[in-house]
């Protein structure tokens, strides 16, 4: 008897009943909580059965680790390790991001329709389950969509002119990428649109390495600009952050994860992937790497900065697949096997933990723009005396998005760190250059991402407010603070139990050529709970040492302010933290300051109003984005002659199009 | 056997440290023809902080409390970790968990100076998260070298090889990254030409900077982290340049003797070095940092390259 694929249908099909019924309540008091109540529910049974499928495993419907669809569903959808692995993040997003909708969406009653809010969330979420779990390119292309669109709903929200824009160059970017998908699945199908991806796999074999080699570089684009990979990125730090919080969160730690899912899910397409293809993959994941944290170590506006550190995660993910691909294409032999399953076991590590802090951070980072009523870090400040328990789980958050330890993005790094430590000590230049170069960038990076979110937190929740929004926040509704301490606690268990997880999830990557172990190095094994044993007991050393003279006397003053009161505007500011690595990256990260002075007094310059004007411009931006416009708008200068207003020499063009058609596709 | 060796090591660097910080310090006066303060000198302002009333500013939070212990016990972590007077077969010290270890502690004296309120606090852990940023390649690049010479990418199995071979084998092959590594050090202990420890003025002060709120206890357990944090750096740095005294299992107590010895000689060679350094050069403008900071990339990745090279034979 088989429970699980019910449960599977149910938590599938949740979601579509939510977007009817958060419609059909309208804007009532209890709609709300029907609908995230509904969204909870169904998040648990999805989550319930992901874990089943890769936990149990002894369910009669699953024939050698795939779980068939009875005959109208089964060319639609199909399980297996991988997608129950990625189905946990949708039905763990949702079941955190409606817990903190109950709180959430009622405070924006007045700038968010709820009914069309809580609709498209719905949708969303069920578009991202059913992308994952699709069979077929059909259904894979028509989900992607489902979930694409109603994303685009979710950031023109609140119908600002800041939001439609984002929403447009998101739009458009989401459909080059959509297309760039489409082209590179036919391309492996031969035309076939209905092919179920297992019969791609066989029949993507037979075509000629230049149609693989383009095949692989659409999907690459399609996949890469929905992960805001460089230099596809561009869309990415404007919409993500205007969505409404939980549609950040679900964006940033789930939708990004579908994309990083569609990615794996088409490299098992390829029978091999050359070296150069895996080169590419590598290169352009650590560049975007390190523009996305770069980005974010200069960026002030609370919500853009996890946007742009969600760029950098993504881009190491992807890095690390490259390396993957990397090490399975040089003649290692054995050696490759531990190799890879480090890596693979550093993508998986690092998927979940990606996912728990930055739906977490962004959850928080909602709960105090909803306080505070701006996203800006430099109006903010000293909430940590207001919020003890939020400013302890944003910090745990903020540690692990720096992956410190004692938490799990740290031993998804270390793994990631370890792997290319002995990929150079191999010997093998083809191994050891890529090696040692991400070596040196993925450090500069993740020493820009501990500036980023120390940054972060500290803007935020240290010293004293910066403006009056800030100094009289309320309390926080106790739906706002739950899942992100859940987020908080979940980073540090899987800190835990990071090396026996990885042994459990080694089904996750088990189809294909990739069923190494999935754990690190063993050579390079530390254990988990001893690191936290030792940080606990020098701690408590360090509480004994503070007290070898009995409790200290304490007494409560001003800060030290050189004889003259200190003003909240004396403070440092988000921006001025960032101004070293500004100063030390001009070259790259483009910041323009322009100040104005204009005298009050004519006849006294001295006395005048300073305004300043501040931009930081990305070099993607000036050195593609531009150059790329001007070009197009020449061309379309060129063809505007075409335009001669004859209908004859219009329908002669016609003509010459249909003829042009005829012969190439017949 | 290897945790109470582990504890051993750690206390003897714990009791040292001070010590140490009082050393260099007399060293420095006496290049500048000073006659300096006692070496013991650390040890009682330690303890007299320890019994002094704390003032602690209005405009901080819980962080300003937990800021001491945390990097206290960092610091602690890292005497742990790091072996110094020689190796017992534990695998601890990982070289990225002690890459992380640190950071953990610059990030949480970082908060103790956004805790204040204060524009020097503020200034100094703007400051002082850059560096500690920018430090990050060189660092993970030289240790990773000296790990792919060893074999392993511990420090214990580093220190092994290190002592086991033939000085003259290693050290031409070790040489620029143990430079790059020695650079790295003045820059996490805030020493010359990154930083200067004997300074309040606003415009030069980094570390000092971010502890200028705190008094009492808490002054102390900060002072005594960057000390300890200091003595264990650059006595493993001295271990390997000169790996003389290291013990190793079976212990007995002459070797143990000896290795106290040896790291106690070690120590001082290092406090010349440093002292000199610091009498010798001036303290770098903090806009020119990038030069100083690509200056122990690009030496940290010849050294990768040099080990890579001539590293295979041995």
């Amino acid at each position: 008897m088989s429970f699980i694929l019910p449960l599977f249908v149910f938590s599938l099909s949740i979601p579509l009943v939510v977007a009817v019924v958060a419609v059909g309540v309208g804007n009532r008091s209890w709609g709300n909580i029907l609908v995230q109540l509904l969204m909870i529910f169904g998040g648990v049974t999805g989550f319930i059965a992901s874990t089943l499928f890769l936990f149990g495993g002894g369910d009669s419907s699953i024939v050698s680790g795939l779980l068939s669809f009875p005959a109208p569903l089964d060319a639609w959808f199909a399980i297996d390790t991988l997608r129950a692995f990625f189905l946990l993040f949708v039905y763990a997003g949702m079941m955190l991001t409606s817990l903190y909708s109950l709180g959430y969406l009622p405070k924006y009653r007045g700038v968010y329709s709820l009914p069309a809010l809580n609709a498209a969330l719905a949708l969303f979420v069920f578009g991202m389950g059913a992308t994952i779990m699709s069979a077929s390119i059909f259904s894979f292309l028509l989900f992607w969509k489902v979930m694409s669109v109603s994303a685009y709903f979710l950031v023109i929200a609140d119908r600002s002119a800041e939001s439609l824009s984002a929403g447009f160059s998101y739009f458009l970017m989401t459909h080059i990428g959509f297309v760039s998908l489409l082209a590179g699945f036919l391309l492996l199908s031969g035309g076939n649109v209905f092919a179920s991806f297992l019969s791609i796999a066989a029949s993507a074999a037979g075509l000629s390495s230049f149609v693989r080699a383009t095949a692989f570089f659409l999907l690459f684009i399609g996949f890469g600009s929905k992960a805001g990979l460089v230099p596809l990125h561009q869309w990415l730090p404007y919409a993500h952050p205007q969505a409404p919080s939980n549609a950040s969160a679900l964006m940033s730690g789930v939708m990004l994860k579908v994309a990083l899912f569609g990615f794996i899910q088409s490299l098992f397409l390829f029978s091999e992937i050359p070296l150069w293809w895996s080169c590419v993959v590598m290169a352009v994941g650590l560049v975007s790497a390190f523009f996305g944290v770069l980005h974010a170590a200069v960026e002030s506006d609370v919500k853009r900065l996890l946007a742009w550190s969600s760029i950098e995660n993504m881009g190491l993910l992807f890095s690390a697949l490259g390396g993957i691909g990397i090490i399975g294409s040089l003649p290692l032999g054995l050696g490759a096997q531990p190799l890879i399953g480090a890596l693979a076991f550093f993508v998986a590590l690092h998927a979940v933990n990606h996912f728990l802090f930055k739906s977490g951070l962004f959850m928080a980072a909602g709960a105090v723009v909803s306080e505070t009523h701006t996203r800006d870090l430099d109006q903010l400040g000293g909430l940590a005396q207001k919020w003890p328990l939020f400013s302890a789980a944003f910090l745990a958050l903020s540690l692990a998005a720096s992956a410190l330890p004692p938490f799990g993005a740290f031993y998804g790094e270390w793994a990631y760190l370890q792997t290319l430590v002995a990929a150079i000590g191999s010997g093998i230049t083809a191994l050891a250059v890529p090696a040692g170069v991400a070596l040196s960038l993925i450090s500069l990076i993740s020493g820009l991402a501990i500036f980023t979110f120390a940054k972060a937190f500290s803007s935020i929740f240290l010293g004293r407010a910066r403006t009056n929004h800030a100094e009289n926040v309320g309390h926080l509704h106790w739906a706002l603070v739950t899942p992100v301490v859940l987020t908080a606690v979940a980073s540090l268990a899987t800190g835990l139990v990071a090396v026996p997880l990885g042994s459990l999830i080694a089904g996750a990557t088990s189809t294909g050529d990739w069923s190494a172990s999935l754990a690190p190095l063993p050579r390079a094994s530390i254990n988990p709970l001893v690191v936290l044993l030792i940080v606990m007991l020098t701690l408590t050393l360090a509480f004994v040492a503070s007290r070898i003279f009995g409790a200290p006397r304490i007494r409560r003053t001003d800060t030290w302010d050189c004889g003259q009161p200190l003003t909240r505007r004396m403070e440092y500011t988000a921006t001025g933290f960032a101004a070293p690595i500004r100063f030390f990256f001009k070259s790259i990260v483009l910041a323009e300051k322009r100040m104005t002075a204009t005298p009050i007094i004519a006849s006294n310059p001295w006395i005048a109003s300073r305004s300043l004007e501040w931009k930081v411009s990305s070099f993607w931006e000036r050195a593609l984005y531009e150059p790329l416009g001007k070009l197009m708008l020449r061309v379309a200068d060129v063809i505007k002659h075409l335009q001669s207003g004859v209908v004859q020499f219009y329908l002669l063009l016609v003509f010459a199009t249909l003829v042009v058609v005829m012969s190439t596709a017949l | 056997m290897t945790l109470i060796f582990s504890f051993a090591q750690a206390a003897f660097i714990v009791l040292l440290a001070p010590g140490m910080v009082g050393f260099v310090r007399t060293l420095k006066a006496r290049f500048q023809n000073r006659r300096g303060a006692p070496i013991l000198l650390p040890y009682w302002s330690l303890l007299s902080l320890f019994r002094k009333e704390m003032t602690i500013t209005r405009n901080s939070s819980w962080i300003f409390h937990a800021v001491p212990f945390v990097v206290f016990a960092s610091a602690l972590t890292l005497a742990f970790l790091i072996p110094t007077l020689g190796y017992s077969g534990g695998h601890l010290g990982d070289i990225f968990l002690v890459g992380a270890i640190m950071a953990l502690g610059s990030v949480f004296l970082v908060f103790g100076g956004m805790d204040t309120a204060s524009a020097f606090g503020n200034m100094g852990s703007s400051r002082e998260m850059t560096l500690s940023a920018l430090v990050e390649p060189a660092l993970y690049v030289s240790l990773g070298t000296l790990a792919i010479i060893a074999g392993a990418p511990n420090l214990e199995s580093i220190l092994e090889r290190f002592s086991s071979a033939s000085a003259l084998d290693i050290l031409p092959i070790a040489a620029l990254s143990l430079f790059a590594l020695f650079l790295v050090f003045l820059s996490e202990n805030a020493r010359y030409p990154v930083d200067n420890p004997a300074t309040h003025l606003e415009l030069t002060m980094v570390h000092e900077a971010m502890v200028l709120e705190y008094s009492g206890a808490y002054l102390a357990l900060l002072e005594y982290a960057s000390a300890i944090k200091l003595t264990v750096l650059f006595a493993f740095l001295m271990d390997l340049v000169v790996p003389f005294g290291i013990v190793h299992l079976p212990f007995t107590p002459l070797t143990l003797l000896v290795a106290c010895v040896a790291l106690l000689g070690k120590l001082v060679l290092a406090a010349l070095l440093v002292a000199f350094v610091e009498s010798t050069i001036v303290k770098m403008r903090f806009y020119r940092m990038q030069e100083f900071m690509s200056l122990g990339f690009i030496v940290a990745f010849a050294g990768l390259l040099l080990a890579l090279i001539f590293g295979r034979p041995l």
